[in-house]
């Protein structure tokens, strides 16, 4: 019987193959997606949890709001780990990571700047799982001034020499530190990505006391069965007690005092959480994470995907019911049992989801590497080795062949055989209304996405062209140019001759990409204020960056040297209350000599110094030049000009190697996650209404199969083609109008919540709305019109014979 | 006695009149009968077979069959009733387009579960007998109609049945064809089997030991 089946199946594939087709391509399509989506998750889900204590850690993180500014950083100060270890009996370990950036490191003759290089604790290897496979294995970084290398760091610099207790010298001071040990390499799903540790022993701020200065990103192992919450609701008394004391010393306020206005503490993030939850800003964290709300997105593109897919297989079997209903009835006549039929159809659907599911691995095979191009992971063909992948593939097959065959199995199955026989079986007014039910989840589904699709578009074109307060177009970076020590500024005499180079400014602060962060505490009047944002600059700084000035003069080398002159921006003029008459007056930064009175001389424009996500905050600018070189170019094309100024550095010959950047790649990349995220949307979304095309197809062909008859009678009696393609479409057209009216308000809402991460961003217009439901009518429109019009084309006398 | 219906009716509701298909049929098949039953087009006799065959239900009267009282059975009772005892043949021979002719034939045993061995016998047997064992593995759509109708009766007679029902079984044929189904009838008869048949054709029903005549659900005593 079941080998029956099987043959049965195939033949009825074979006989249609037009609708076979059509439902392995939106199966396979489907499958592929989901597949894809779901390699994506899973990878993004799956960081830190290599860590084999992954659960019981947990990173000690500081939130705050002083005077207005939200402060949330990553990192808590250097006395927090020892503290929390030794105050609560919770705390199994706490451990730290202070990242140092890219130091020159040399071996010899070989020096280079791009070693991401970390002072760790001692402990650092017991609380993180990164197995030593080389040296010594106990206790690696138990001496000052020793380093675990990753194996391929290890190879940059020895080669193929034994590196264990061989010496590098790290920084511009050449401190000496011996190789103890090597690691494989820090896995990609981790939050953190260094290839060099160094001990922390050594490392005279991490023995600092001060609880008001925050630098050091702290781990806490905690005992087995502990509950991170318990643990962090008592925080804020260790806050209290090792805080409150230096607060009153440094700004003269009680702990109390301050906090009556205040908000300032300190809380536990699981290590699991950091990638997806974590909501600090680039700057503060480790390395750029994920966001959870993705996952979410995806996983429901995922699922939809299938849904629609299989809903495509249900449609498109119930359009070749007409054809099927003859040999249901013959069957019951000959003694079938409905479930005998009901297995032949599942049978049938199952033949079809192996085929498509075979197809989907196959095409995921095949465009993996495009796809990890695209979202920027590096899954490779292993995941097929993992028996979790099969359970999924073989729940997904077990699932859609089910799904998509229960209802023509059941509904084909249980027509009478005397109807049957007759070719006058109904589909009753509940099947109806279930398909309607199904075309309408599809096409909510695919007017949302495309509404989606156009939000996001919407927003990435407003972040490329949205004034941004500078020019950030033919700008180049010489943030290495202080290597040059004195011969910079020989350096930029002589790149200023070239006749490309319009203007240069000696400055370390960049509104986009790298750049040097300051804050600095702020008194007005003898008070507390609050953070500021603080850059130090020349006065070539505001012409090169095409700021503008709003009011005063900018720093001039007329007036001196200006040095406790600055230009603040508009939003520090409201913060400090300077608004209607900022020229002249003082504020006090505070420094570690007592503090300096600065005067203010001008107002720049407001301009964003961050990303588009977060409001622009006050910012100081003060005369105060050092630091690489900013250069205002004429040229759109700066490949020539880079090789030139190429040969001018090595005409220097420092020996350091010759780095630059351009601030609107910098710029782009600062949206790099939300344009990568757009990107793949916008393809799923695609697929998904390809998908849902090809259903409306089979649904068109199935009522315009059962209309056959009625399309000739109308023909005969005088209608015209228009006359019947609009016949057959009005229905579909009203269910997708109806499903606009469900798809918008949900999209609006998603959208919404997608667009308030952004600080700055566009507003959903009511054309994006019209737009959205314009692109979908018509892709409907198309998909229907060429089954219908080829149906209203047909000889009416056909169609009648059939009877 | 193979069967006897008892004061059938069967009507449908249209437009709020009621409108008869059947009207108080009474009828008595013994075994080895062959009965032709005729009338016009609309006069119920396809209705009629539909009802002794199980395949439709009527609204009032006793249906027996062998022993059990139809009217009393459910629905799947009535289904084994016909599926042990009943063999249909159709006017459009509603052969299985997917299948062969030996598939065909097959296919009722595949459903009364059969062993492999028993099925390829049997078969066998029956191709043998209509002779058409070279064609077992052609479709319906490369035999000629006389061809298929051949093949429509060896399925029907593959389980044995008691009672053959047969549908304007030349309806569809030219008149050698035709004569040839009829012979093939008259022979089965005479080997034991039951047989009625719906026919427009006076010459086809001389076939028969009997003639009942319907007109609008009738029945038309002659």
């Amino acid at each position: 019987m079941i080998k029956n089946n099987f043959k049965i199946a195939w033949r009825n594939i074979l006989k249609n193959k037009g609708v076979f087709l059509l439902n392995i391509l939106g199966l396979a399509t489907g499958i592929t997606s989901c597949l894809l989506l779901t390699l994506f998750i899973t990878d993004e889900l799956s960081y830190d949890k290599f860590n084999e204590q992954s659960d019981r850690i947990a990173r000690v993180v500081f939130r705050g709001k002083v005077g207005g500014e939200v402060m949330k950083e990553a990192v808590v100060m250097a006395p927090v780990a020892q503290t929390l270890k030794e105050e609560f009996p919770e705390v199994a370990d706490a451990t730290r990571i202070r990242r140092v950036g890219t130091p020159k490191i040399s071996y010899g003759n070989t020096v280079y700047r791009n070693s991401r290089f970390a002072y760790v604790d001692p402990n650092f290897f017991e609380i993180f799982t990164l197995p030593v496979v080389r040296g010594n294995s106990v206790n690696p970084l138990g001496e000052p001034n020793s380093i675990v290398l990753t194996r391929d760091e290890a190879r940059k610099y020895f080669g193929d020499t034994d590196p264990i207790g061989k010496e590098l010298l790290v920084g511009e001071n050449h401190e000496p530190f011996r190789v103890t040990a090597i690691i494989d390499k820090v896995p990609e799903n981790s939050h953190f990505h260094f290839d060099m540790f160094a001990s922390m022993l050594g490392y005279l701020p991490a023995k600092g006391t001060s609880w008001t200065k925050s630098d050091f990103f702290t781990y806490l192992l905690l005992n087995k069965g502990t509950d991170i919450r318990s643990v962090e609701n008592k925080l804020p008394s260790v806050v209290e007690s090792h805080m409150g004391p230096q607060l009153k010393d440094e700004i003269g306020m009680s702990f109390a005092d301050f906090t009556k206005d205040n908000q300032i503490g300190l809380f536990l993030q699981p290590l699991t959480e950091i990638h997806l939850n974590s909501d600090f800003a680039s700057a503060s964290e480790l390395e750029q994470g994920g966001d959870i709300k993705y996952i979410y997105i995806f996983g429901a593109v995922g699922i939809f995907m299938l849904c629609i897919a299989c809903i495509n297989f249900m449609n498109l079997s119930t359009a070749t019911a007409a054809k099927r209903a003859k040999e249901v009835g013959i069957r019951k006549v000959l003694g079938s049992e409905k479930i005998q039929l009901v297995y032949q159809f599942l049978t049938e659907s199952f033949i079809a989801t192996c085929i498509a599911t075979v197809i989907g691995i196959l095409v995921v095979i095949l465009i993996l590497p495009l796809f990890n191009d695209l979202s920027g992971k590096a899954i490779d063909l292993s995941f097929l080795l993992q028996y979790r992948v099969w359970l999924l593939l073989f729940l997904m097959i077990a699932g859609i062949s089910l799904a998509a065959g229960a209802y023509p199995a059941f509904v084909l199955s249980s027509f009478a055989p005397v109807s049957a026989l007759k070719n006058k079986f109904f589909t009753g007014k509940g099947t109806k209304t279930l398909r309607n039910g199904l075309v309408v989840f599809q096409f909510v589904i695919s007017a949302g996405l495309i509404f989606a699709t156009l939000v996001v578009g919407r927003q990435m074109s407003y972040i490329q062209n949205k004034n941004i307060g500078y020019e950030r177009e033919q700008i180049l970076v010489l943030r290495d140019a202080y290597l040059l020590g004195n011969n910079q500024t020989a350096f930029k005499n002589e790149i200023l001759k070239d006749p490309r180079v319009k203007n240069i400014t000696t400055s370390s602060y960049l509104p986009a990409g790298p750049s040097n962060n300051s804050m600095s505490g702020i008194f007005l009047n003898g008070n507390y204020q609050r953070r500021m944002f603080y850059y130090d600059v020349d006065e070539h700084y505001l012409p090169v960056m095409g700021m503008e000035l709003v009011a005063g003069r900018n720093f001039s080398k007329d007036f001196g040297r200006d040095s406790l002159k600055i230009i603040i921006n508009e939003t520090a003029t409201e913060v400090l209350g300077f608004k209607d008459d900022p020229i002249g007056k003082t504020l006090v930064r505070d420094t570690d000599n007592g503090g300096e009175e600065l005067t203010v001389i001008g107002v720049v424009k407001d301009f964003h110094f961050k990303s588009l996500h977060q409001q622009i905050d006050p910012l100081i600018l003060r005369n105060n030049p050092y630091g690489g070189l900013i250069l205002r170019t004429t040229v759109a094309d700066m490949s020539g000009l880079i090789e030139s100024i190429r040969g001018t550095w090595n005409k220097f010959d420092s020996g350091e190697p010759f780095t630059y950047t351009v601030l609107d790649d910098s710029y782009r990349e600062t949206y790099h996650a939300e344009q990568k995220m757009g990107d793949i949307l916008r393809i799923f979304a695609l697929l998904t209404i390809f998908i849902a095309c090809l259903g409306l197809f089979g649904l068109v062909t199935f009522t315009t199969e059962q209309r056959l008859k009625e399309i000739g009678i109308r023909k005969v009696l005088g209608s015209n083609v228009p006359q019947i393609v609009t016949l057959l479409s009005k229905d579909f057209l009203k269910l997708i109008l109806l499903s606009f009216t469900i798809a918008f308000p949900l999209g609006y809402y998603f959208m919404d919540r997608w667009l308030r991460d952004f600080a700055y961003r566009t507003e959903m217009a009511w054309w994006v709305f019209v737009l959205a439901a314009l692109i979908t009518m018509l892709i409907a429109m198309i998909t229907i019109g060429f089954k219908s019009i080829k149906a209203a084309l047909e000889n009416p006398v056909k169609s009648l014979k059939t009877e | 006695m193979l069967l006897q219906l008892n004061n059938i009716f069967k009507w449908v509701n249209a437009g709020g009149q009621r409108t008869f298909l059947l009207k108080d049929i009474n009828l008595t098949v013994k075994e080895g009968e062959f009965i032709s039953i005729m009338g016009p087009s609309g006069s119920g006799k396809t209705t009629l077979l539909n009802v002794i065959g199980m395949l439709d239900g009527f609204n009032e009267g006793e249906y027996h069959f062998m022993d059990e009282s139809v009217h009393q059975l459910k629905e799947k009772h009535r289904a084994n009733l016909y599926k042990e005892y009943i063999g249909f043949v159709f006017q459009a021979y509603h052969l299985i387009d997917e299948l062969t002719v030996y598939e065909n034939i097959e296919t009722p045993l595949l459903y009364k579960k059969f062993k492999s061995a028993e099925r390829k016998a049997l078969v066998a047997d029956m191709l043998d007998r209509f002779n058409i064992v070279g064609k077992k593995d052609l479709f319906p759509e490369q035999l000629s109609g006389g061809q298929q109708q051949l093949v429509g009766i060896a399925r029907a007679l593959i389980s044995k049945p008691k009672l053959i029902l047969a549908d304007e079984p030349t309806g569809n044929l030219n008149s050698k064809q035709g004569e040839e189904i009829m012979e093939l009838f008259k022979q089965l008869n005479e080997e034991g089997v039951t047989i009625l048949q719906v026919t427009h054709s006076e010459k086809n029903a001389a076939y028969g030991s009997r003639i009942i005549e319907l007109l609008d659900g009738r029945k038309v005593s002659l």
